[in-house]
């Protein structure tokens, strides 16, 4: 019987607990009185997956045919997938996106189309390598498709793009031509957080520049509280994504949105004991952390690399859905809250997170200041409904090495965004107005974006703001444990301890503050009240 | 932080060497789940099967033999007996689950697990260890009514190994047999198997409960297995339970009289019942502990 | 008919083994060398022809530091006659009749008030000290028709708390008020012991006082004297942080970690303060009255060196060997026991006995039920001996067993 999340509150028999930072992690001993939300256990997976995939295209929910009734001899066909951005860590092969896309394809080919083509829905993420897509989609789909009938979006090649209308608030729809102009879209997503998902697959992923600067802008992020909450009226990102899904709804662009949700089961067996509760650790646990924590820190920095790298995420599937997407997203959100919600009985003075090695935006890369910044301060600041973890003006201490490096190929205008931008002002607002337009549209970036395997320019902007709620809604961060000279460029202060951490936190909260601490990975989600 | 000083909260935060704690706020989630407190799987392995029998053979065995006298009657009714079965007996010494582990024939014998108190064998490892060996035993918990100690024996049984169980669930204190708890009759029932009877004659005289060794003079212990019985359709747990002590009381009046005599008490319902009679606490011990008489030849210093 | 009981049994190696390495790894005091098993025992029997028995269900029944120390072999062979072997541990009961005793119907609550006096015994005519009501200090608890046992939880015949059933005689019992819920009727032995002890301190109006240790007998001691008398400042000695926290809350004027208890009781009393080459320090003048509840060589001797000449010092619980008695004579000090609970004289002249008074003010202190801090069924014994154990460590007050669990 999976247990729900709670709230531990540590005392003198709770032993010290994990804390990720980066490429490691550290036995970190709380103040007594400390809240620790722990996630709830990983719920079992659908047993049968290829009966249930079967079965959610056959039974659709919402106003929608089964998929073979939309499918016809003659007609032009877009898949739609999901990049390499999720899930995180990459999950054991087969992906469930391989699974599900082999079904599609499967009963397209019955159908007897033939004009079919697949899309991974990059918007302005970097394109996947020919490897990574093989990874994704299995062998007989790579091996079928690939190069002409597989491909990562262009969003910059505006021969390929077209605006399909405007919203009743003058925002820019744009998307992918040939997806807009196929008789149907059929789009296979994971879901992994609330975030993903619904009009967003669609109109983000298939989606450019045009579009996304009217929702990935200061102001939307700051009136999104929480963009982990697409309830209507909480997230001004997510309200906006609708409404250019309705224009897509309303200007004809058919879609048949397949959603699929995942358990908590994050790290493999070998590392089993990240998955469980601290106190429940048995001996051979205890040993096994001690041996990999020894190993990582005595091994030489690629060596760590590597070993994370290969993380493979032995998630099971939850729930699959199919049909018209508003419905589809609406029980895959019923589903995600069941494995992420914990209930979160008031703010605290601290919150403290120790951030992963992994990000939507590092897969297979470096995890450089930027993206540290937009980890904690974006996405696992945003982990949470109603009200963030820590109160207004309070303290975020987050716990990671911050150190100065870039990937080159894959993140190059992170590289002048951190050596121009952040020197000159570490304000969003003030980012925005005056660099954005310059990064979006240059051609170097451009160009790279499209023949290499670089993110566009914007993107650092964008990574950027996703933090500035968290940064606005924070008094201060301290990062425990960062390089100085990253951290300051940051614009935060860091500490070597969390004692440290603490006694600079007094300037802020006083000498005897509330603390809690996010106990994630695995991903959950604070129902604060 | 120093190799020492993180070695030194470990050890200190997780209670090395002590009892791991829940915190109390983790306390309304804590598992409840039934924990072996220590799997006792590995003995039943192929390595863990011949070691068992080396030491029972070879150890145990003669031992026993030579500490007691002991006779074994009644292994032909197990000639045609085919698949796992529930071998039970009646309990008033920590000789018995070694004088049936010994006596079993081959065939039995690695493939048998013995059903021992959790709160007793299973309570520090190198006492679970050495109960799991040398009996191939899985723990049943006395306490609680044993809800997970039916699953693990369940699971046994489906695995195709016969188990040893004292449906008295504990030693007699006085060599009277007691009632008959009813895990062995419902698992018996669920599972539809056979249950082997077994009286063991003398055991409480020569090394009753407090005792740790055989007393002197080599008394004498009989170990008799019976008929097996077989659940019959729509029998209640208590039924089946009576007809397993009647079972044992059988063996009994066999062993103090004659197979045929037995089989005519039973007819004409004359079973000497081994419950004892409720009488003062002293007579039921005196009765108990009677001396079973010698068979054969009476030896000359006698 | 036999019940689940945990017995405590003679074994000379587990005594041997507990002395010498069991003060280094404590963890093994829980585990092997605990002479302690879980047993079917047969359930104990009132004394034939007997009147005034009864037997009980024991609800919840609590660890004390004087079942610790026997268990770990730290008592002194002084006991030996005084228990019958094997028995059953557990003095500190709150149970259920299943008998009607006396006035008492089977069904109700009742605490025991453990000592196995002449009553009990079927002396008649009593002792005189039981003749004087203080059945805390009967002389005939070897004998009567009960086997030797200065306690219910000592003697082999009347089983004890640790176990699902045990018998008690009318003389033992206490009815639990109605509205009292479990775990607060289990803190009025230790709260009752703590009275006594309080009032055998004879604490004048503006004493000054220092309690050492601040796990459940001193902070129920410290109660106790706030209820009780009119004591001046009250310095209170913890080690541990919840410890001194709850004694702030109980209402110490002050509160201190036991190495600066020395300075802290000079600062108040003004007092000279004088370091010994070896030992702990000592001072000239001190409190009036220092009350020692953790029975260590270390407490006693801070309490011996912390009280003014001519004051007084009480121990409230089973003393461990070795402390330096020198400050005794030199000071004029008076050395105070006070063992379990008798009949007090009240400040108005009237007499009580100490469980009454103790159910009376219980019920003002809803506290109590609170420093129960974990309870354990009967078969997860090792675990709750070494919870107990280190109960201070981890911020617990009183362990306790559930034997009907």
């Amino acid at each position: 019987m999976p247990r729900p999340g709670f709230v531990l509150e540590v005392d003198e028999r709770t032993p010290p607990l994990i804390v990720h930072e980066g490429e490691g992690y550290r036995m970190q001993k709380f103040p007594l009185g400390t809240r620790v939300i722990y996630p709830p256990d990983a719920l079992p997976g659908l047993r049968d997956l290829g009966a249930q995939i079967r079965h959610a295209l056959l039974h659709p929910v919402g106003d929608s045919k089964p998929l073979p009734e939309l499918l016809f001899a003659g007609m032009k066909l877009t898949i739609a997938v999901d990049d390499i951005s999720l899930p995180l860590p990459p999950m054991v092969t087969p992906d469930i996106r391989q699974r599900i896309l082999e079904h599609v394809i499967e009963l397209a080919a019955r159908a007897g189309v033939e004009d079919l083509e697949i899309v991974v829905a990059t918007a302005l993420h970097r394109r996947m390598t020919a490897e990574e897509i093989r990874r994704m989609v299995g062998e007989r789909v790579y091996r079928s498709f690939w190069p002409k009938a597989l491909y990562n979006l262009d969003a910059e090649d505006t021969a390929n793009m077209t605006i399909v209308g405007q919203t009743d608030q003058g925002e820019t729809v744009q998307m992918h031509t040939r997806s807009a102009t196929s008789d149907l879209i059929v789009y296979v997503n994971i879901n992994l957080v609330a975030m993903d998902g619904g009009w967003k697959s669609t109109a983000i992923g298939l989606a450019g520049y045009e579009s996304l600067k009217h929702h990935h802008n200061v102001n939307t992020m700051l009136h999104s509280k929480s963009y982990m909450d697409p309830r209507p009226g909480h997230s001004a990102i997510n309200d906006s994504t609708t409404r250019m899904g309705h224009v897509l709804r309303d200007k004809g662009v058919k879609i048949f949105q397949i959603e699929s949700t995942l358990n908590s089961e994050t790290f493999p067996s070998q590392l089993s004991f990240l998955n469980k509760r601290e106190w429940e650790w048995s001996a051979k646990d205890q040993a096994v952390m001690m041996a990999a924590k020894k190993g990582n820190d005595l091994a030489p920095p690629r060596v760590r690399r590597e070993f994370f790298r290969r993380i493979e995420a032995p998630y099971k599937v939850t729930g699959i859905n199919a049909g018209e997407v508003e419905e589809v997203h609406r029980r895959t959100l019923e589903n995600l809250h069941r494995q992420q919600l914990v209930e979160v009985r008031g703010q605290a003075d601290i919150a403290i997170f120790g951030i992963p090695y992994v990000g939507p935006y590092n897969v297979n890369s470096i995890l450089n200041p930027i993206l540290v910044h937009c980890l904690g301060l974006g996405y696992l600041f945003n982990m949470y409904r109603n009200q963030p973890i820590v109160r207004e003006g309070g303290v975020s201490i987050l716990y990671h090495p911050v150190p100065w490096e870039f990937h080159t190929i894959h993140h190059p205008s992170y590289i002048d965004f951190f050596e121009e931008v952040l020197a000159d002002t570490t304000d969003p607002k003030e980012i925005e107005a005056r660099y954005e337009e310059r990064y979006a549209r240059d051609p170097w970036y451009v160009h790279l974006y499209r023949t290499s395997h670089a993110y566009h320019g914007v993107h650092p902007f964008y990574m950027w703001y996703w933090g500035a709620h968290g940064r606005d809604h924070s008094g201060d961060v301290i990062f425990v444990g960062g390089e100085p000279k990253s951290v300051a460029r940051l614009g935060y202060r860091r500490a070597d301890s969390l004692r440290d951490a603490l006694e600079m936190a007094k300037d802020t909260v006083g000498s005897s503050p509330k603390i809690t601490y996010f106990h994630a990975p695995p991903i959950m989600i604070a129902d604060v009240r | 932080m120093g190799a020492r000083s993180e070695l030194r909260e470990m050890a200190r935060g997780f209670r090395w060497g002590r009892r791991p704690m829940v915190p109390r706020s983790a306390e309304p989630y804590a598992e409840e789940a039934f924990d072996e407190g220590f799997p006792t799987d590995w003995a039943r392995t192929e390595v863990g099967i011949a070691a068992r029998q080396t030491i029972l053979n070879g150890v145990m065995h003669p031992l026993v033999r030579s500490q007691v006298s002991m006779r074994v009657y009644g292994l032909d009714n197990l000639a045609d007996v085919r698949g796992p079965v529930l071998f039970y007996s009646n309990h008033s010494s920590h000789l018995d689950a070694t004088l049936i582990m010994s006596t079993l024939p081959d065939r039995f014998q690695r493939k048998t697990a013995v059903g021992a108190a959790r709160d007793y064998f299973f309570d520090v490892w190198w006492r679970q260890a050495f109960t799991a060996l040398v009996y191939g035993a899985f723990p049943i918990d006395r306490a609680k009514g044993g809800r997970g100690s039916i699953d693990k024996a369940r699971e046994l049984v489906r695995a195709g190994w016969s188990i040893v169980v004292f449906p008295e669930g504990t030693r007699s204190m006085d060599g009277h047999m007691q009632r008959f708890r009813h895990g062995s009759s419902r698992l018996a029932l669920e599972l539809n198997i056979g249950l082997v009877p077994i009286a063991i004659v003398g055991a409480f005289q020569a090394m009753p409960k407090g005792k740790w060794w055989p007393r002197e003079g080599r008394p004498v212990v009989t170990v008799r297995y019976g008929r097996p019985l077989y659940p019959d359709q729509g029998e209640t747990h208590q039924q089946l339970s009576l007809r397993m002590q009647h079972a044992v009381s059988l063996l009994f009046d066999e062993d103090r009289t004659t197979w045929w005599a037995s089989l005519q008490h039973a007819e004409r319902d004359e079973t000497p019942s081994l419950l004892g009679s409720p009488g003062p606490a002293w007579r039921r011990a005196w009765e108990g502990s009677r001396p079973v008489p010698r068979r054969g030849r009476p030896r000359a210093w006698e | 008919m036999t019940t689940l009981a945990l017995e405590f049994f003679r074994s000379a190696p587990r005594y041997v083994g507990a002395r010498t390495i069991g003060a280094k790894a404590p963890g093994l005091i829980a585990g092997p060398l605990a002479p302690i098993r879980l047993v079917n025992r047969k359930d104990p029997e009132p004394p034939k022809g007997r009147p005034g028995w009864a037997r009980v269900r024991p609800l919840l029944s609590g660890i004390c530091g004087s079942d610790i120390a026997t268990i770990s072999g730290r008592t002194s062979f002084y006991f030996s006659p005084l228990v019958s072997l094997p028995f059953v541990p557990g003095h500190e009961v709150i149970g259920e009749l299943l008998d009607d005793c006396e006035d008492l119907n089977a069904g109700t609550r009742v605490v025991l008030s453990s000592v196995l006096a002449c009553a009990a015994r079927g002396e008649d005519p009593p002792c005189p000290n039981c003749a004087k009501g203080a059945t805390n200090r009967c002389d005939r608890v070897t004998v009567g028709h009960l086997k030797p046992g200065l306690q219910t939880g000592y003697c082999s015949e009347t089983s004890g708390g640790w176990a699902r059933q045990m018998i008690a005689h009318r003389s033992q019992l206490w009815a639990v008020p109605e509205g009292m819920d479990d775990r607060s009727a289990l803190l009025l032995e230790p709260f009752a012991d703590a009275i006594h002890a309080a009032l055998r301190a004879n604490p004048q109006p503006g004493d000054s006082v220092l309690i050492v240790g601040a796990g459940t007998v001193g902070i129920l001691t410290l109660l106790a004297l706030k209820l009780l008398a009119q004591p001046g400042h009250v310095i209170v000695a913890a080690k541990h942080q919840r410890q001194r926290a709850a004694a702030r809350m109980a209402g110490a004027d002050e509160v201190v970690h036991p190495p600066h208890a020395a300075k802290a009781v000079r600062r108040h009393t003004s007092a000279v303060k004088l370091t010994p080459e070896r030992g702990q320090d000592f001072l000239l003048g001190g409190v009036d009255i220092a009350i020692e509840s953790v029975g260590s060589k270390g407490a006693l001797d801070l309490a011996l060196r912390t009280t003014k000449a001519g004051g007084k010092v009480v121990m409230s619980g089973i003393p461990g060997p070795g402390a330096d008695l020198t400050p005794l004579w030199f000071r004029e000090l008076e050395l105070v026991g006070a063992y379990t609970t008798g009949l007090e004289s009240l400040p108005d002249g009237t007499e009580k006995p100490t469980f009454q008074l103790a159910i009376e003010l219980a019920s003002a202190l809803p506290v109590l039920a609170d420093m129960v801090g974990a309870t354990y069924p009967l078969d997860r014994w090792r675990e709750a001996l070494d919870h107990a154990m280190s109960a201070g460590k981890l911020g617990t007050f009183k362990v306790a067993f559930a034997p009907q669990d």
